[in-house]
């Protein structure tokens, strides 16, 4: 592979932003995606927890939410592909003073564009979700989820109290659904001015916290629509598979043939109807590839059957973990599928998962990856 | 009141090492406040040291006439306007 100071691509092209816990790279392929080049690293020594890429034709722009352990987090973007980024020297991602809560991490960023054209999304530890109309470059949160009447009850887990997923519905501007850990999955039908936990049928072994023992908190690991039914959702949860086949509204267990119910990350299909992809560990205590064979779980059937990919991935004495946003699909045809691990390694499949190659052994360890066909 | 930037958050200041304020003088003001104050003319290096807030960042020490106001009064340790306010980034990371 080569190593580049920048990447110049062109229409058609593919990009895979990568963000490690010591900054960000960028992978530029063409569609054939057999050669990578790397770019990078970007960010030099922070955490790049969340990526998004904006596919104007004319400026496109990539968004990255990075952490510096010492100066704190914020939202950077780059409209020439990483030669050079924009830091707003006021930050961007802020809590209201008096609020009694500081910025930590931005764990999601995701554009809208049904929403509004320049409209942005971000979810942050400590949870809330914030709205920009620009872009990316300025955002103000969004007070229904910063005081939504549940908050006291909501509990972080090990990564923080995270709002970690962000679905815009993609038919009405209105409808919204959000991933929070550990809270639960809450949608919104009015444009965001009131949200609603949608739990009913998920498995939750644990009682609320003493203050509200009647709120059984949930921690949602990964959500993804269906690409051909909205009202389908696939749900990786910390215990458990599941889907819902009325926008969130009920869950069925849909973890049966899958070797653990435990993973984080959950990929589906960008064009194919009922299927979507996950990386089952081991268990919540040992979270690393099932007796270290890797392997990649798919469903064809909207998880009434699951099968295993590992062609081309270690198969012994592979021990690490995939985090929830280090998983992704690109919209070519046939489909390529990415995921980084927490050993340092990125493998791409071009077909669909059928057979897998690392395209980098030695990055730090991966937090996020957002592949983009450039407009 | 002197500010000395580190090396890392110069760009926010102009490129300079030294930052002069000036206090009101029968003001009593916190450390915290002064850096506030300093952020009227280097918004970049008070997003970076100060949380939304005022909170001195965790991994950020700042030492108020020689000593770390982590083992004084924090943010709300008093300075004068003869102070010489140092900040560095706190040795972390694996």
């Amino acid at each position: 592979m080569e190593s580049a100071e920048r990447i110049t691509p062109q229409s058609g092209d593919l990009i895979v932003i990568v963000g490690t816990v010591k900054g960000a790279f960028i992978f530029h392929s063409d569609r054939a995606r057999d050669r990578f080049r790397i770019a990078g690293p970007y960010f030099k020594g922070q955490e790049v927890f969340s990526a998004a890429y904006l596919p104007d034709r004319k400026a496109p722009r990539i968004l990255i939410g990075n952490k510096s352990q010492h100066w704190g987090s914020l939202v950077s973007w780059s409209d020439d592909f990483g030669a050079s980024w924009n830091e707003p020297a006021d930050g961007n991602v802020k809590f209201p003073a008096g609020s009694g809560l500081s910025l930590n991490a931005i764990w999601a960023l995701e554009a809208a564009p049904l929403v509004g054209r320049d409209v942005v999304f971000a979810g942050t530890d400590p949870a809330a979700l914030y709205r920009s109309d620009d872009r990316g470059e300025t955002f103000r949160p969004v007070d229904s989820i910063l005081n939504h009447p549940e908050r006291p009850y909501w509990m972080p887990g090990f990564g923080g109290l995270c709002l970690h997923t962000i679905l815009p519905d993609p038919r009405d501007p209105k409808r919204m659904m959000v991933g929070i850990s550990s809270a639960g999955t809450y949608r919104s039908d009015d444009g965001g001015e009131s949200w609603t936990r949608r739990n009913k049928g998920v498995v939750m072994n644990d009682d609320g916290p003493p203050n509200a023992p009647h709120f059984r908190p949930q921690c949602a690991h990964k959500m993804r629509y269906d690409a051909k039914n909205p009202e389908r959702i696939y749900l990786q949860n910390h215990p458990g598979v599941y889907r819902s086949d009325d926008g969130g509204d009920s869950w069925i267990d849909i973890a049966k043939g899958l070797p653990s119910v435990f993973g984080f990350p959950l990929v589906a299909h960008p064009r194919r109807a009922d299927t979507a992809y996950l990386i089952p560990l081991e268990s919540e205590t040992f979270r690393v590839p099932i007796e270290g064979a890797t392997k990649v779980w798919r469903t064809r059937d909207a998880g009434e059957s699951w099968e295993a990919l590992g062609k081309g991935l270690p198969q012994h004495d592979a021990y690490f973990s995939v985090l929830r946003d280090a998983f992704t699909s690109d919209s070519l045809d046939p489909a390529g599928l990415y995921f980084g691990t927490r050993g340092g390694h990125l493998f791409a499949s071009a077909d669909e998962g059928e057979s897998w190659r690392s395209i980098a052994d030695w990055l730090p360890a991966v937090l996020c990856v957002k592949a983009a066909v450039v407009a | 009141m002197r500010f000395h930037i580190p090396s890392a958050l110069r760009r926010w200041a102009g490129d300079n090492e030294i930052v002069e304020i000036s206090l009101p003088l029968d003001v009593r003001m916190t450390v915290g406040e002064a850096i506030v104050m300093l952020g009227r003319d280097c918004p970049g290096v008070r997003q970076r040291v100060l949380d939304e807030q005022n909170n001195i960042r965790r991994h950020v020490n700042v030492f108020v006439d020689g000593e770390n106001v982590r083992f004084a009064n924090g943010g709300a340790t008093q300075v004068t306007n003869d102070s010489e306010v140092r900040i560095y980034p706190a040795i972390s990371g694996g």
